[in-house]
């Protein structure tokens, strides 16, 4: 059984992509009880393959394509699920006793949308007051921008994270885009919810919360916003280097594109790695790379010695002898590679995972633990509509309720597939 | 002001980027965070920017920023003087953030109560146990663990990293939630819980990494630059004054961008919905053309309006100046009689009952101003906080 802070806990999910999902998943690792509400009869957008001839996040196997992409098993863990139409009358019944049922409901939609529906927190509270609703849309609930939809890139491009985490010469066209705010939203809403629940012991009342990921992003980014409104500069891509640490960079290893990471914050681990490359004399008082002002003045002339170093090494094999010389040094992992490593084995981290369709996995663990309750991955991701009887029995419907509901369509266990 | 976590109080040990982030969300809520910092004030203090570009151990974006509404208590705890003070001061603690080497941490939770104290969360790169633990990593070298630097780059170039220190800042925002989750069961159950958030677990253990595909999928990520040229339109491109991002590789968001633009009949070309993997050159010469035509603002516009998801590409200049930012409040503009006016972000998230667009971000304490105070309120009187301060033990 997984941890059980959070028991007793009741969370309704009508959420889209990893923002609200892995929140969600997380949360059931904290040990609440989720309910995902899955999209019917429209796919779920982690469910949505491109072409499986050339989409890199189909697994292979036997069933059907949208119950086999890692998008969707990531952000989906340790909840319950029943696919409902929403939009229909009985469907609104089925969300009625859900909401009456739940403490926090998670909702992902664009602004307004959820208004549209009928799902707007006016209404929402007056079948529950005591519950806290979460919307995550992008840029928020109000302003010009009402309405407007963007997956994480938009919010990494309007927080000027695009703009400076690139390489030096390059320009922006070049920029990977990233999810940064997929995977860090979820951290603060969950700190929200839980925030609202204790708000609710003090007041018997539910909470409304409106986070925008545009704004949630730029908190994590002090740097970006001081260095114009303090300095009148815009930060420029700096690549892997620090303006006031030399070295600091990433260097190219033996192998094919193998690399390693390694910085002296202090004189001292300096004369460590001077010593280790066997060129005592460069943190000899006197010689100019002794001190960090001479060696910033000499970076690329530094980088390039340390660089023609490392590429006779295996990174991993140097990454540990420069650690044991007290050395900020680390190999940049390929997506293979964490497999490898003893650490994560020797914490257990890896979990297997079995599924109808897929071939039992080795996926990545848990994003912390807990003593005396650890996490545990109680369920895996739920096929579409999988427990449907059983959250419908517990909110009181009948078989004959639930039969009809079948019978047209407003409850459902398959998508249609648009490929094959 | 009633503010949701005015009820919890914190002690945070560390002086760095990831404690210093975690505490902070609970900060802008009302918590109280006591925070232990070191005689030289730690790492966080020493980050750059400072208001023009003057050094001082008060004035750094990022200690401005993460300490705002704590208190700062020097403390040495390597005496037996000091960990005596940090018995008392658990005392007074509902949670506690240690964000050190696991050795001190060792030492600092060896005076904790592990019956009536409070619950605590460890941050460390590696984890406590394990080979690797008392390896010592820094923003990017942890990165380097996850698998997200491989995946920001492209083929046989340099691993990129991302901003400086948010790697660190979302490891403290992981500590943060399983924080606040222990918090609320030791409440409840009153079960004294002990989390550790290794960062590395942390971050390779989330989305948005090449891990998690390849695991799960044994495909490896294209890392082919921004623009995808098989699955497009996605990434970065130019336009008439600056950069938009797409991401419309997917329907129905490419049918919209197509009609759009003005060019339905791409839906009908058999180029694009039979074999669109192999002709992006053909299609660019319908998108790039609209691109190079309209500036940013007026692409953001005009394609959200037909329900494409674009965003403008912008600086800190252009992101202070949003409108959007501007009606919702997002940045706060900081008085600062020593350092000079700046901006912050402004609160996370809203919440009807306590803050709607009331935010007050609380100015970040000096280093030492609440040794006094704190060590009065637990008990110290006057002569031996001056012992205690003449023995280099607090400051």
């Amino acid at each position: 059984m997984t941890s059980q802070m959070l028991s007793g806990v009741n969370v309704v999910e009508i959420a889209e992509v990893w923002a609200g999902p892995f929140g969600c998943s997380l949360m059931g690792d904290l040990g609440a009880n989720v309910i995902k509400v899955e999209s019917y009869p429209r796919k779920s957008e982690t469910r949505n393959a491109g072409d499986p001839r050339i989409d890199p996040r189909v697994a292979e196997g036997e069933g059907p394509i949208y119950e086999r992409i890692n998008t969707h098993h990531h952000g989906n863990r340790n909840k319950q699920n029943i696919a409902l139409d929403i939009r229909t009358t009985e469907g609104r019944e089925v969300m009625s006793r859900l909401i009456k049922w739940g403490d926090v409901l998670v909702e992902s939609f664009s602004a307004g949308t959820i208004n549209r529906l009928g799902y707007g927190w006016d209404s929402i509270k007056e079948i529950n007051e005591k519950i806290t609703m979460l919307s995550l849309a992008g840029w928020g609930q109000e302003g010009p921008y009402l309405g407007r939809i963007m997956f994480g890139v938009g919010f990494d491009a309007m927080a000027g994270h695009s703009l400076i985490r690139g390489y030096q010469e390059d320009t922006p066209e070049e920029m990977i885009p990233i999810l940064h705010s997929d995977a860090t939203v979820p951290l603060t809403w969950i700190v929200a919810v839980i925030g609202s629940l204790m708000q609710r012991e003090k007041t018997g009342l539910g909470s409304y919360i409106d986070l925008a990921q545009i704004e949630d992003i730029a908190w994590q980014f002090p740097g970006i916003i001081s260095e114009w409104s303090m300095n009148n500069r815009i930060p420029k891509p700096q690549a892997n280097t620090d303006a006031c640490i030399v070295p600091h960079e990433c260097y190219q290893s033996a192998g094919e594109d193998r690399w390693i990471n390694i910085a002296a914050e202090t004189d001292l681990q300096w004369q460590s790695l001077a010593n280790f490359m066997e060129h005592d004399e460069w943190s000899e008082l006197g010689h100019p790379w002794s001190s960090i002002v001479g060696r910033i003045k000499d970076r690329k002339l530094i980088d390039d010695k340390i660089n023609e170093f490392t590429k006779k090494y295996d990174p991993f094999e140097l990454a540990d002898q420069l650690q044991a010389k007290g050395i900020i040094a680390a190999p940049v992992l390929a997506p293979p590679d964490p497999l490898m490593s003893p650490q994560l084995h020797a914490r257990n981290w890896f979990q297997i995972i079995d599924h109808p369709y897929i071939p039992e996995r080795l996926l990545g663990g848990f994003l912390w633990k807990v003593q005396p309750d650890m996490p545990s991955w109680d369920k895996r991701a739920a096929l579409v509509g999988e427990n449907n009887n059983d959250i419908l029995m517990q909110l009181g419907f009948s078989s004959t309720d639930i039969a009809a509901m079948k019978e047209k369509d407003i409850i459902g266990d398959t998508y249609v597939e648009e490929r094959t | 002001m009633n503010q949701p976590l005015n009820d919890i109080c914190i002690i945070e040990f560390g002086a760095s980027v990831a404690g210093a982030a975690c505490t902070k969300t609970f900060s802008d809520y009302g918590a109280r965070v006591i925070k232990i910092e070191p005689y030289d004030g730690g790492k966080l203090r020493r980050i750059p920017p400072f208001k023009n570009d003057i050094p001082s151990i008060n004035s750094g974006a990022f200690h401005l920023a993460f300490d705002s509404g704590k208190e700062s208590v020097i403390i040495d705890f390597s005496s037996n003087s000091g960990l005596e003070i940090i018995k008392e001061l658990y005392k007074l603690a509902d949670l506690v953030i240690y964000d050190l080497p696991p050795s001190n941490i060792e030492k600092l939770q060896s005076v904790l109560d592990k019956e009536s104290g409070p619950s605590t969360v460890s941050i460390t790169p590696h984890g406590l146990q394990g080979p690797y633990k008392d390896r010592i990593e820094n923003d990017i070298s942890t990165l380097a663990w996850t698998t997200r630097m491989y995946r920001n780059s492209i083929e046989n170039e340099q691993p990129l990293r991302n901003a400086p220190e948010s790697t660190l800042v979302q490891i403290g925002h992981t500590a943060a939630a399983v924080g606040i989750g222990i918090y609320w069961g030791h409440h409840h159950d009153k079960i004294r819980r002990d989390a550790e958030v290794s960062g590395v677990e942390a971050v390779l253990g989330n989305v948005d990494t090449g891990f998690v595909s390849w695991v799960f999928t044994g495909n490896l990520p294209q890392r082919i630059g921004g623009q995808l040229k098989t699955r497009y339109p996605t990434g970065i491109y130019p336009c008439k004054n600056g950069y938009i991002v797409l991401s419309a590789n997917e329907e129905p968001w490419f049918s919209r961008l197509c009609i759009a633009i003005g060019h339905p009949e791409i839906l009908k070309d058999q180029r694009f919905t039979e074999f669109r993997e192999d002709n992006w050159e053909a299609f660019m010469t319908y998108l790039g053309p609209y691109l190079e035509k309209h500036d940013k603002n007026y692409i953001f516009t005009h394609l959200q309006k037909h329900g494409v998801m674009v965003a403008p590409v912008l600086n800190a200049s252009d992101l202070l100046n949003d409108s959007q930012a501007i009606a919702r409040k997002s940045f706060i503009e900081i008085k600062d009689d020593k350092n000079g006016d700046f901006h912050f972000a402004g609160a996370p998230f809203h919440m009807n009952q306590i803050n709607d667009h009331s935010f007050q971000l609380m100015a970040a304490p000096e280093l030492g101003m609440n040794t006094n105070d704190v060590l009065g309120e637990i008990g110290y009187s006057a002569n031996e906080i001056i012992a205690l301060f003449r023995a280099g033990v607090v400051g």
